[in-house]
């Protein structure tokens, strides 16, 4: 896997760069901005890019917009945006069209590196990684949840991980059980809540977020 | 003898102005001011009785409350064009009152009844309306009547006016005093005569007045003093808000760039770390980084809780400034000299307005000592930061100079900056012992 990283902060670049190499992935570019991180992956045609939020010049959230455009521009480049915080804006933002290639999580995330690194994979061969506080959040604020508390226990943690991105091979492992068992939670959520089942997993995310009521629709074309 | 000289040289004086007062500037702009306000004053007066009456007419039918509400707002505008004529006129311009404030369509009525301004500035109109009748009769009497006097055996030679008597005798004469009629040369010539000396006493009354008018003015359409202290209050809270704010995100981003990042890292570490333990491998290399890492988070957070209040303070500021001045990069001379603990508010304003003069003095003034003094003067603390580099600081130059400013103003302190260019910098603080108790 070829990785791009754009993070203004020398000591985290080089652990992560150090990190991804361990595991024998390329770092083909690391730079400390956003305007390099265009030229970089412009050039260098990675499979995903690791943007940090903030960045300079003005350290507010240059990495975002960043991302937005790299999304609109190289759809086939997997795009990790990874922040110190949590906006749940940003991650409508970054989701509006389409759950495909993108994953936005919280650096503290990078500690369980086998789970980082899956996630990275994920979203460089166009699946989606989101953080789950950002799925926490549009859960506990969904107008749906009369709904959602007609779900199990085990049902809800399945479609909290599924909206997180997981795939069921992924949901398996986290959850320690079969696959099997998964496909079927995963055919009794959906029944209960009335969506049309997908295998393909950007599109599943897609279909529970908008069930969720997010992102907002007024960031979708 | 010097007795006698000195009353000469008053008398003097006195002639001088006399003499002087027709021909000044001033006693035109005032005598002007007076035929204006008279002609105002008039209008003004019928704004009020109309307003009022039709209000209280209308009382009745509720119409009128809102009615009166917006004649009493509406005696700030006459206050305003009695400021502009004051300013213009009488050279004494007038601080406004607060704008009108009001919440809601109900709130609006009630602050308008309610509103001191309006009302002050409609007390102002009814003393006019009487005061506005006195203008015009001093102008008419004063000026008026002596100017006529002057220009009179003109009028007597050109115009030629026949006026007959009761005994049908004609008299050419432009001004009889009882049955004396004045229609020679002479007698026209002394009433000119008169004219002018009347002429040179027309600035008195005139001044007399506006120094009424000018009183009146400030006293009632004016700023208050518990209006300019609110005033004052309200932009140094902002200030001071805004001074808080900055303060918030530097330590937000502190927090961010330092040890939220090198936490990031040591867990980075340590998750690789883990793996390779578990894999049996050898990890004390990225444990030790781990290690380092987590000594500098240490670190930085020690530098950030130092920013947001060094827990030397709770000793006292002594205890503090002693610790602050020894780890600053230019040497510091410190000296406190306090009777008693100030306030703790003030004591960490005083902390931080020094650790601020100190960073500044460090990066811009290119000096090898600094000398710290804080004593106390009354119930004032006053700080004096001195050092012997460039000088050329300037409050609002983009340095925190601003930021502590509004700091000291927030506890109604003051601070001065006294920085030459070619240096030396003396900045001087005063706060308040205790910032308790405000005297609103």
């Amino acid at each position: 896997m070829k990785v791009v990283i754009a993070e203004d902060s020398v000591i985290l670049r080089d652990g992560l760069a150090q990190l991804l190499i361990d595991r024998g992935h390329e770092v083909t570019a690391s730079v400390g901005d956003a305007e390099s991180l265009g030229v970089a992956v412009e050039e260098l045609s990675p499979d995903v890019a690791i943007v940090d939020v903030r960045m300079p010049p003005s350290f507010t959230d240059e990495g975002l917009v960043a991302a937005v455009h790299l999304r609109r521009r190289h759809p086939d480049v997997g795009v990790m945006v990874f922040s110190q915080w949590i906006e749940t804006r940003y991650a409508a933002e970054l989701l509006s069209g389409s759950a495909s290639g993108v994953g936005y999580l919280l650096k503290d995330r990078v500690a369980d590196v086998a789970e980082f690194v899956e996630a990275l994979t994920r979203v460089a061969s166009g699946g989606t990684a989101l953080d789950p506080e950002v799925v926490a959040q549009w859960v506990g604020s969904s107008a749906r949840r009369a709904i959602l508390n007609t779900l199990t226990t085990r049902e809800k943690e399945v479609l909290d991980l599924m909206a997180q991105g997981l795939t069921n091979a992924a949901l398996a492992a986290a959850l320690h059980v079969s696959e099997r068992a998964i496909e079927k939670h995963v055919g009794n959520i959906f029944g209960k809540l009335g969506l049309p089942p997908s295998d393909i997993n950007h599109r599943r995310v897609m279909a529970v977020l908008h069930y969720l009521g997010r992102p907002s629709s007024s960031t979708s074309p | 003898m010097a007795f006698i000289e000195r009353t000469g040289y008053t008398e003097d004086k006195v002639w001088n102005a006399i003499l002087r007062a027709p021909f000044e500037a001033r006693t035109w702009r005032e005598g002007c001011y007076l035929m204006v306000s008279s002609m105002v004053g008039f209008l003004g007066a019928m704004y009020l009785l109309l307003g009022f009456v039709t209000g209280l007419s209308l009382v009745v039918v509720l119409v009128g409350i809102p009615l009166l509400a917006l004649v009493i707002v509406g005696g700030r505008s006459w206050g305003a064009l009695y400021r502009a004529l004051s300013e213009s006129m009488l050279r004494s311009p007038v601080p406004p009152p607060p704008q009108f404030r009001a919440g809601g369509m109900f709130g609006v009525v009630r602050s308008g009844l309610s509103d001191r301004a309006g009302w002050r500035a409609l007390i102002f109109l009814a003393i006019e309306s009487v005061l506005s009748w006195v203008s015009a009769l001093v102008i008419l009497t004063f000026v008026a009547f002596p100017a006529f006097l002057v220009v009179s055996p003109v009028v007597w030679l050109v115009v030629a006016p026949i006026n007959y008597d009761s005994d049908g005798v004609a008299h050419q004469s432009v001004m009889q005093i009882g049955s004396v009629y004045f229609d020679t040369l002479p007698q026209m010539s002394a009433l000119a005569v008169v004219g002018i000396v009347g002429l040179f006493f027309a600035p008195w009354p005139v001044r007399a007045l506006a120094s009424v008018e000018r009183f009146l003015i400030g006293a009632l359409l004016g700023a208050t003093e518990d209006d300019a202290r609110v005033e004052h209050l309200e932009s140094s809270r902002a200030a001071f808000v805004d001074d808080s704010a900055a303060t918030l995100r530097r330590v937000e981003r502190d927090l961010h760039d330092g040890a939220q990042a090198r936490l990031v890292t040591m867990a980075m570490a340590l998750g690789r770390a883990e793996e390779k333990i578990a894999r049996g491998e050898d990890a004390s290399e990225l444990v030790a980084a781990a290690h380092g890492t987590a000594k500098e988070a240490l670190a930085d957070l020690r530098e950030v809780v130092r920013g947001i209040h060094p827990p030397a303070l709770d000793v006292g500021i002594e205890a503090a400034l002693q610790t602050l001045c020894s780890r600053s990069t230019v040497p510091v001379e410190l000296s406190v000299l306090l009777p008693y603990r100030p306030g703790q508010s003030i004591e960490t304003i005083a902390y931080f307005t020094v650790a601020e003069l100190l960073t500044n003095v460090a990066k811009h003034a290119s000096a090898s000592s600094i000398w710290v003094d804080v004593h106390a003067d009354g119930t004032t603390m006053v700080i004096t930061v001195r050092d012997n580099g460039i000088g050329g600081a300037k409050i609002g130059g983009g340095t925190g100079l601003t930021g502590l400013l509004a700091r000291a103003g927030s506890v109604d302190g003051t601070l001065r900056v006294d920085s030459p260019l070619g240096g030396p910098t003396l900045v001087t603080v005063q706060l308040p012992m205790t910032s308790e108790g405000s005297r609103l």
